[in-house]
């Protein structure tokens, strides 16, 4: 009989079902909860179907406008699969990385919004202008997810002809994200400010990608746009033009800017590195008067994509796994039985079982079996294992070229930042042991989202911080270093 | 006496450092390059190559054996003085225009070399006039091709319009390879065959020859 295949969102991941397999079974798996049992009275379960559809009774349509849910959500407790379908799990937007942390400001008048436009995710915050304080916040994944993980297919799908569509929905969901910020804060929006990577920038923009989809990867346009709410169909009116910040070239774009304001590598004489290990792994390093920049693609291995048994950080994923009396002993979300593992436990595995000689020096798994069981039914496999040398070699090589052209030392780096939502939950001295960076750790920091405090940042300074960041920013195409794959295949050692 | 079986192990186990020192004292030794190549750095790759195809070696093994294969082989080239007598046949290969992805590709030019091909690596961003020159002018059997982005692999079908536009068709084998590429594309293409790594490229320009 042919099987069913569902598609979970923002994970990428694909799997074959029955005809009429119930929705709770599947998800169960990959760690949704079901509070109310399957009663369908909390709503928790709600799945957004992307793709495809889900037939409703009238059981279930009563449900759905009893927790108010419009046309295109289900609940995942009281659905069958009988198409192919794609979904996105709400449970997990809550895994998305926010930013309480305090900054310097000048008091100004009024609210501002910041929006941190993500490949995979989406997080906008309402800031009160004379204080700074988060009054809301509003966090999506992006709904582009159906057409591509990363940047390449997402691309390739405005080639395809879905370039209108992409620039509606994206700007669709963030007017509906600052619409319940505005209604919760009970205030009048003065100004909002966006940051994201290019190829985000020119889908809301609604741009033509053809330039970023070959080599050179060169679009005309990187500038700042501004924008009334009417061009945009949103319903507020603030006293400013809405921005998107301008990107720093290629791949790079504004959040990266705002990660580097954030971070305050511009100003310092020292050197300053950030890594954001988000979907597209970019790196800068630089200090006051040089920066370069570049992007890796290395970041869907630690997201979980493309991991035999990757999952997000949600109940039943391994969070974290330490060495103990050479025991590993693994956190599992919920204390429940594991299913899966996360990406900052990959880290951990792999430190881990280094540290106990079960995998040697080139990632070759030496018992000579295919998989090593890490705690109850979860295993990693040889080429999980190889994903993630690939990965870590990306960010360690990028690394060393960007400092090559500096021409200082790594050495010289004297403080790394690591950004992202995944980048928060990693354990320091097991990314040291596993070489993905090679410095100290003592060196390295954790900084949350800092597209996001960068973006807040914006909201108080004048675009004057900005020019001076992009006349001394150079962006490096690491594939175009003649040193760059000697020094990845280096990299693939622990 | 220099002990070349260090250079067969060195190859099998992606010494570098090892295999460019055994080399250069066979060298010392008057040990003939042909010889060299032939016995341990064909036989090195082959053995990696069969314990990749058997789950016993993986990609990051194949890189780390290429180079030192490469580091040894680029020191006995030029000692080569009739270079086509011991060729499996002449091989054209590069990473498409518009893309800049070299490793993979560099890995199948490596392993094809270390397995007793000649190999014309023209780089990445190649434009269809630049392999169908290098088609014509080293007379190749098979022109290898690579993309790593789905943007860039439709210039595949671009370059075989054109090898055919120059009359080369019957002349040249098509391979087409790296990870957006699968056999269906291949075919829809019109590439003579697909490999989905390094060492089943290997093979299959091994059975289109006929060698």
């Amino acid at each position: 009989m042919k099987k069913q295949i569902i598609t979970i969102q923002p994970l990428g991941k694909k799997i074959e079902v029955n005809y009429n397999t119930s929705l709770i079974d599947v998800l169960h798996e990959f760690g949704v909860e079901f509070p109310c049992g399957g009663a369908g009275t909390c709503g928790k379960c709600k799945v957004k179907i992307l793709e495809g559809s889900v037939q409703k009774s009238s059981k279930h349509q009563q449900k759905l406008e009893f927790l108010g849910l419009s046309d295109e959500w289900r609940l995942a407790c009281d659905s069958n699969v009988i198409a192919d379908i794609t979904i996105e799990i709400e449970q997990f937007s809550n895994l998305i990385l926010a930013d309480e942390s305090e900054f310097e400001f000048t008091a100004q008048k009024g609210f501002g919004i910041a929006v941190d436009l993500g490949t995979t995710t989406i997080v906008a915050q309402l800031i009160e202008l004379s204080t700074a304080k988060v009054l809301a916040v509003e966090k999506r994944i992006n709904p582009q997810v159906k057409f591509g993980a990363d940047l390449i297919s997402r691309i390739q799908a405005t080639l395809d002809g879905h370039l209108p569509e992409m620039t509606k929905i994206i700007r669709e969901t963030i007017g509906a994200m600052i619409d319940l910020m505005i209604a919760a804060g009970k205030v009048e929006v003065r100004k909002v400010v966006i940051v994201g990577n290019t190829v985000m920038h020119h889908i809301f923009c609604g741009y033509d990608l053809t330039g970023l989809s070959a080599y050179p990867f060169i679009s005309e346009r990187l500038a700042a746009e501004k924008f009334k709410t009417k061009d945009l169909n949103w319903n507020f009116d603030p006293e400013e033009d809405i921005i998107f910040y301008p990107s720093i070239g290629s791949f790079v774009g504004s959040d990266i800017l705002a990660g580097i304001v954030a971070t305050g590598l511009h100003q310092k004489e020292k050197y300053t590195a950030l890594i954001d290990l988000g979907t597209n792994g970019e790196i800068v390093v630089g200090n006051n008067k040089h920066i370069v920049c570049a992007s890796t693609a290395a970041g869907p291995a630690f997201e979980g994509y493309n991991i035999s048994m990757g999952m997000r950080a949600v109940t039943g994923a391994i969070s974290s796994i330490n060495l103990v009396d050479n025991m590993l002993i693994t956190n599992v979300i919920g204390n429940v039985e594991p299913k899966g593992i996360c990406g900052s436990a990959l880290i951990d595995a792999i430190a881990t079982l280094r540290a106990l000689n079960k995998i040697d020096t080139l990632g070759e798994i030496l018992s000579g079996e295919n998989s090593i069981q890490i705690a109850g039914n979860v295993s990693i496999i040889q080429k999980d294992i190889t994903e993630f040398q690939f990965a870590k070699a990306a960010i360690a090589a990028g690394l060393k070229i960007l400092a090559k052209n500096l021409n200082i030392k790594l050495e010289d780096i004297e403080q790394v930042y690591i950004a992202g939502g995944f980048g928060s939950y990693i354990n320091l001295e097991h990314v040291v042991q596993v070489g993905m960076i090679e410095l100290p750790e003592e060196k390295i920091k954790k900084m949350g989202n800092t597209a996001l405090i960068g973006a807040k940042m914006f909201l108080f300074n004048d675009f004057e911080i900005c020019n001076h960041i992009l006349v001394n920013c150079k962006h490096i195409n690491l594939e175009e270093d003649t040193d760059f794959q000697d020094t990845y295949i280096d990299k693939l050692y622990f | 006496m220099t002990d070349l079986n260090l250079l067969y192990e060195a190859v099998v186990g992606g010494k570098l450092e090892i295999a460019v020192e055994t080399t250069n004292s066979a060298i010392a030794d008057g040990v003939n390059a042909h010889s060299i190549i032939n016995d341990y750095l064909i036989k090195g790759m082959e053995e990696i190559g069969q314990r990749f195809e058997n789950g016993k070696a993986f990609v990051p093994n194949l890189l780390m054996s290429a180079r030192a294969m490469k580091g040894s082989l680029d020191i006995l080239k030029p000692l080569l003085k009739d270079e086509t007598s011991a060729s499996l046949g002449k091989i054209v290969i590069g990473t498409v225009k518009g893309d800049l992805h070299d490793i993979g590709k560099n890995l199948v030019a490596s392993m094809l070399e270390g397995c007793g091909f000649e190999v014309i690596n023209l780089g990445v961003d190649v434009t269809s006039e630049k392999f169908v020159t290098a088609i014509k002018e080293n007379n190749a059997d098979i022109v290898c091709m690579s993309a790593l982005l789905t943007t860039t692999m439709t210039y595949m079908k671009e370059v075989i319009e054109a090898i055919e536009a120059a009359g080369l068709k019957d002349k040249v084998k098509v391979m087409v390879g790296g990870a957006p590429v699968n056999d269906t594309f291949a075919t829809k293409i019109g590439a003579t065959a697909f490999s989905d790594n390094a060492n089943a490229a290997v093979q299959t320009a091994k059975r289109l020859l006929a060698v």
